[in-house]
């Protein structure tokens, strides 16, 4: 079976002067970076190969982080404006959350119109959590309507953080802000239930990508910030494959904690085993051995 | 509401880009900006280094960074300090008959005010009141109920106690302990019905305020409380001996449910155990199970094991055992354990007649261990 492939783009000028990422480069990485995914260089073509022209698409985004280490909006809006330019409607483009607030207070701006990307969280009036209970495996839990009608497909948008109990939070935890009650599921270090939440039918049925704000990484004490902890590591991590892209996602943490002298999360007793139930679930591969890792830098 | 009409709602409000923006945006914040939480300090944590902290309210000690909210979803640390987000944020306000709670040995016949917030800090899978305990406080409707108002309310309502109830009243522990303070001013009895997952310290604070304790023990096996309570069974234990061995009254709760934690053995060890580190006199109500939550594949529990419990635990030694959620049946009233007779008939939350004077059977006078006035 071929190896799960995993590419990670990278550019030197992707800060602004202001400190802020680059729209104009954060677009040329997403093509850059689609088109390595997909093997397609025509842009419009890569992005039809894994979405439908009349899809709805979620981006799930991870804000619970503030300001200071969330998925940042300049991250998330040129994905959006970059589909829309290339196949998708952008009337048929969601930027969401949990709550509006936190996406507020990670820089978004919010709206619900009806042209344009719409950026909203789950608490807005009208939208809310399915009335029904999801019962799937150890999760009992309400997911998000934007999760379950509002979209047909899904993008999970996430941060790359270090976890103090999770080991890391990347793409498969940040569908935690899908359902109503992740508090719940932080117990025996979220395994099995980050595993257990994405293979819920809400979640499982409609991913199609995970890519992985990994423009500063906190790499130790997450997932709240500390700027001694946080690190420029200026890419963004793509895959079809939600657990390789999270495998990733853990060996470069692993990497800017060895460079800062730090122990690693297994010598923590904090190794993220949610990722290797992930995959004996069969929703994708953990071990190195079987991820092919493409890094490539753009100008 | 679907998408289609949020959507529809969405432009028809005026919501559309542009134009709309201002007052969308005024919309988002009436549910967003979080008018339905309370920021107050909470007790019983202990801060830590890099804005960490450390809640020491129930045994589950949860160590949050920045932003977290704990187990229980409804207290946060915010910049190194923990709060509580509701602080008289009641979600559930209403007078019921206080054997509804259930407490058969207090003030039997009157109304109690019983009111809830958001939360609790364990999750069983046959909660029987998730929506509410379940979810965190921006998800249900709240009423702004300050502590004094809340004393206030049920005086002019008529109600000689106020409950702490159908969520796990642990997790609004502050809210608790000060509107019982202002309750007790007034000569309001305070009770609570809990799950028993709660720190020595804050219980010994909660029990010098208070009347009664209602705990459910929800089973008398730690693989039980690790499979269907997400909790420990030890700290449970422990509270309900802290309870005994204090003034406070205390009642027992046991949902007896089909094939999950109905082992007669279990329920006789657990009997044993009652009578040995709480006291005979300590009475205990093992109750029908509804199918609900997430356990919605059992039957509800037959009569018969019910009636089977109790017999067991009669056997044991115990004097005040109960059957709840069967209407009706004898086992709902209480037998003076001198003569046998009836000393308050019950027809389910219905008081028919009480034959106690001054704590004592009307007919014997063997005393009947309660708060009856």
């Amino acid at each position: 079976m071929a190896a799960s492939r995993v590419v990670i783009v990278k550019s030197g000028n992707v800060w602004t002067a202001n400190d802020t990422p680059d729209p104009a480069v954060m677009t040329r990485m997403y093509a850059r970076g689609f088109s390595l995914l997909t093997g397609e260089r025509d842009d419009a073509v890569a992005v039809s190969s894994l979405f439908r022209p009349d899809d709805r698409v979620g981006i799930k985004v991870n804000t619970i982080g503030g300001r200071a280490i969330s998925t940042r909006p300049e991250v998330a809006l040129p994905l959006a404006g970059w589909l829309g330019r290339n196949g998708l409607r952008e009337k048929n483009l969601f930027i969401w959350d949990r709550t509006t607030r936190e996406l507020r207070d990670a820089g978004y701006a919010t709206s619900a119109g009806r042209s344009g990307v719409k950026v909203f969280g789950t608490d807005t009036d009208g939208v809310g959590y399915e009335p029904d209970l999801v019962s799937h495996l150890n999760v009992g839990s309400l997911f998000s309507k934007i999760q379950t009608e509002f979209v047909t497909a899904s993008i999970s948008l996430a941060i790359l953080k270090d976890h103090g109990l999770a080991g890391i939070t990347a793409g498969l935890k940040n569908y935690f802000g899908a359902i109503h009650n992740p508090n719940k599921y932080h117990d025996f270090r979220c395994n099995p239930f980050v595993a257990e939440v994405f293979d819920a039918p809400p979640v499982k049925t409609r991913h199609r990508l995970t890519v992985l704000d990994a423009l500063v990484v906190q790499f130790h004490k997450g997932p709240s910030y500390h700027s001694r902890w946080a690190a420029k590591y200026g890419g963004l991590v793509l895959s079809l494959d939600p657990v390789a892209a999270d495998s990733v996602g853990w060996t470069i943490i692993e990497e800017l904690r060895a460079a800062a002298g730090l122990p690693t999360l297994k010598d923590e007793g904090r190794a993220p085993e949610y990722l290797a139930t992930a995959e004996k679930m069969g929703l994708g591969r953990a071990r190195p051995a079987s991820i092919e890792t493409i890094e490539e830098t753009v100008a | 509401m679907n998408r289609r009409r949020f959507m529809r709602r969405a432009a028809g409000a005026g919501l559309a880009l542009g134009a709309g923006l201002p007052s969308l945006c005024g919309r988002l914040a009436a549910r967003g900006a979080g008018p339905n939480l309370s920021r107050v300090e909470a007790r019983y944590y202990r801060k830590l280094p890099d804005r960490e902290i450390e809640c020491r309210l129930c045994p589950r000690v949860c160590r949050l960074g920045d932003k977290e909210r704990g187990y229980c979803g409804v207290r946060e640390n915010i910049g190194g300090t923990y709060y509580t987000l509701v602080y008289g944020k009641v979600c559930s306000l209403n007078i019921d008959p206080i054997e509804k709670k259930p407490f058969f040995h207090v003030l039997p016949g009157t109304p109690a005010l019983s009111l809830a917030t958001a939360g609790c800090n364990v999750n069983c899978k046959f909660c029987q009141n998730w929506e509410i305990s379940q979810v965190r406080p921006e998800q249900v409707e709240a009423y702004d109920l300050a502590p004094e108002t809340a004393a206030v309310r049920a005086e002019e309502a008529g109600c000689p106690s106020i409950a702490y109830t159908y969520t796990e009243p642990t997790v609004f522990f502050e809210y608790m302990y000060d509107t019982a303070v202002r309750a007790k001013r007034k000569g309001i009895r305070n009770v609570v019905v809990t799950g028993g997952h709660i720190n020595a310290e804050p219980l010994g604070d909660l029990l010098s305020v208070v009347d009664a304790v209602k705990i459910d023990l929800k089973g008398f096996s730690q693989e039980f409380y690790s499979q269907y309570v997400r909790g420990e069974l030890k700290p449970v234990l422990e509270a309900i001996r802290t309870v005994a061995k204090s003034k406070v009254w205390l009642e027992i709760v046991y949902l007896v449910i089909p094939t999950l934690n109905d082992r007669m053995d279990l329920i006789r060890e657990m009997a044993k155990w009652v009578r040995r580190e709480a006291g005979e006199h300590v009475p205990v109500h093992f109750s029908r199970f509804h199918p609900m939550y997430l356990v919605k594949n059992l039957p509800p529990t037959p009569l018969s094991t019910l009636e089977s419990a109790r017999r067991t635990a009669l056997e044991e030694g115990l004097r005040f055992v109960y059957i709840g959620n069967v209407p009706g049946h004898g086992g709902e009233s209480t037998y003076c354990p001198g003569c046998g007779g009836v000393a308050i008939e019950r027809v389910g939350y219905s008081i028919e007649s009480v034959r106690i004077k001054k704590g004592k059977c009307e007919r014997c006078g063997t005393p009947i261990p309660g708060i009856w006035a």
